[in-house]
């Protein structure tokens, strides 16, 4: 498969504080890549590295096969899109001056508009002026916005953070289908589900380098200890551990038909990130 | 490098049409409307109170207007939106430069109607105008990326408006202290001897050396503003 993104030995120091100390890892064409990590862990200093909007101390990174130090080119933009955690919209006018806006710097058709308003459902809304939008309709503008050019490769820092479930899923649903089409995705999130839900794998970013990387279903296998836990008929609810001790446990119970259900007890990728951390990804 | 008319055209587009709405900074166009009115109406008018009035446009319109756009985009969070997208800086930039330009060109007609003001060579004043505004122009940008919201803009141009808008109350000191006669050099009272001459008759050969230091102000004022902006961007 080949490399969309490719980090090596990457550093970034901010006056006398590093935020990167050895960032190794690969985006490949066409997955949806997470990068998990604490607040300050250096999410979106990576994602400003790599959209050639900040410069690193030391290491290489190449997207598309280019140095980022030579990214800065229109060609270049146009082939991304990048929702960061703190773009902007112009509040006095409407969504679609907005998007009108971009349409005509991108180049591209002003019907692309209602393909994009469709795929975040604000094709009613678009004579409303953005001053008046709620947080989640104001993040479903930014990221219409972000998809107006179809993007080759997409950015997209905490793109969830302020929406409800219901929008949340929906955007979900809109970035599924982008990816099966073919746009790579490089996710940050704190929404462990989320990065369930949408990542080909995922790398927990703490400390200035990546802790774990791999597919979400293999970590959660490899970090799972074998126990499980059961839910009696008298109420209690009980983890065993895994092996020899735990069996004897279950099968006494299961002898004396006292279980009402038994689950294994899976990590989710929270637990992980816990347990390889010691910090809450919050 | 690249440099698209259609680019520099639809950020002028948003810009206009988000400034008609955006009463806060518009609303300064009224500032020297008002002074036209004041003077046209109370004196006899002289050419020292037109470009009283002219001064106070480029200082207060333009350096401002532009000022606070490019600050309010720093504000909003929307000027990395349009650094992401294909379009550069310098178009950017010159977008809402003709904004800014285009707001100045009707202000300045508005004020030389109220105030009857015909220039005896509209074609030589039309000149020294357009140099000046590049000026101010360049003057409201640096200002602009130095400050980071709407507000501080709003603060950080005042001396620009008292230094170029009320200018000419300088002179004065110059008369008493002869030691601050560079004071002559600035570009405000450079357009006001240059006018003098314009309605002397004099012809290019006695003005250019006025156009000439009103481009090296432009000059300069462009020079800063890149170093500034690329001092910020290595931060
Ligand atoms: N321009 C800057 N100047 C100085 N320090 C910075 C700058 N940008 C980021 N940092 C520091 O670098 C570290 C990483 O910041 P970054 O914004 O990349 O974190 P993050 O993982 O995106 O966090 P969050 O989840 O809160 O968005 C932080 O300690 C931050 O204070
Ligand atoms: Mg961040």
């Amino acid at each position: 498969m080949e490399n969309i993104i490719e980090v090596k030995n990457l550093a970034k120091v901010f006056g006398n504080q590093s935020a990167l100390e050895d960032v190794n890892f690969q985006v490949k064409k066409g997955e949806t890549f997470g990068f998990l990590g604490p607040s300050g862990s250096g999410k979106t200093t990576t994602i400003k590295i790599l959209t050639g909007q900040l410069l690193q101390t030391s290491g290489d990174a190449e997207v598309f096969g280019v140095k980022n130090t030579a990214l800065n080119t229109a060609a270049y933009r146009k082939r991304i899109g990048v929702l960061s955690d703190n773009s902007g919209l112009y509040q006095r006018l409407s969504i679609e001056e907005n998007l009108k806006l971009y349409c005509d710097l991108y180049d591209v058709p002003r019907k692309r508009m209602e393909e994009v308003l469709d795929l975040v459902n604000l094709s009613g809304e678009r004579k409303k002026v953005v001053s008046k939008l709620s947080k989640g309709m104001t993040q479903r503008v930014l990221l219409a916005r972000t998809l107006l050019h179809e993007p080759d490769l997409l950015f997209l820092d905490e793109p969830t953070s302020a929406l409800d479930p219901a929008n949340s899923k929906q955007i979900h649903d809109g970035l599924r289908l982008l990816n099966e089409k073919g746009t790579t995705i490089f996710l940050t999130t704190h929404d462990m589900s989320e990065a369930e839900t949408l990542c080909n794998r995922v790398a927990f970013l703490n400390k200035g380098k990546i802790q774990l990387l791999d597919e979400p279903k293999t970590l959660r296998r490899q970090f799972a200890d074998g126990s499980v836990r059961l839910e009696l008929k008298n109420g209690q609810i009980i983890s065993l551990p895994g092996g020899a001790e735990g069996a004897d446990e279950v099968y006494k119970y299961m002898s004396n038909n006292e279980i009402v259900s038994i689950h294994s007890n899976e990590p989710t990728l929270g637990d992980i990130f816990v347990e390889i951390t010691g910090r809450e990804l919050v | 490098m690249t440099f698209s008319w259609k680019r520099i055209y639809a950020i002028f587009n948003k810009d206009l049409k988000d400034l008609s709405k955006n009463l806060f900074v518009s609303s300064i166009i009224v500032l020297p409307i008002l002074m036209a009115f004041l003077y046209g109406g109370m004196y006899d008018m002289n050419l020292e109170l037109h470009y009283m009035v002219i001064n106070l446009t480029l200082a207060s319109v333009t350096a401002f207007i532009q000022c606070a756009v490019i600050a309010e985009e720093k504000e909003k969070h929307t000027l990395r939106g349009l650094m992401l997208s294909p379009a550069s800086l310098t178009e950017i930039l010159t977008g809402k430069s003709l904004v800014t330009l285009f707001l100045t060109a009707i202000t300045l007609v508005l004020c030389s109607m109220i105030m009857d003001y015909e220039p005896a060579s509209l074609g030589m004043v039309a000149i020294a105008l357009i140099i000046s505004m590049l000026f101010y122009i360049g003057i409201g940008t640096l200002l602009g990326l130095l400050s980071r919201t709407v507000v501080e803009a709003s603060v950080i141009i005042l001396p620009v408006i008292f230094l170029f808008g009320f200018g000419s109350l300088l002179m004065v000191l110059v008369d008493k202290y002869p030691a601050l006669s560079f004071i002559e050099y600035l570009p405000n009272i450079q357009l006001v001897e240059f006018a003098y001459k314009v309605e002397e008759g004099l012809g290019f050969g006695d003005l250019w050396s006025h156009l000439a230091i009103l481009l090296a102000w432009a000059v300069v004022s462009f020079i800063v503003t890149a170093f500034v902006y690329k001092k910020r961007e290595l931060d």
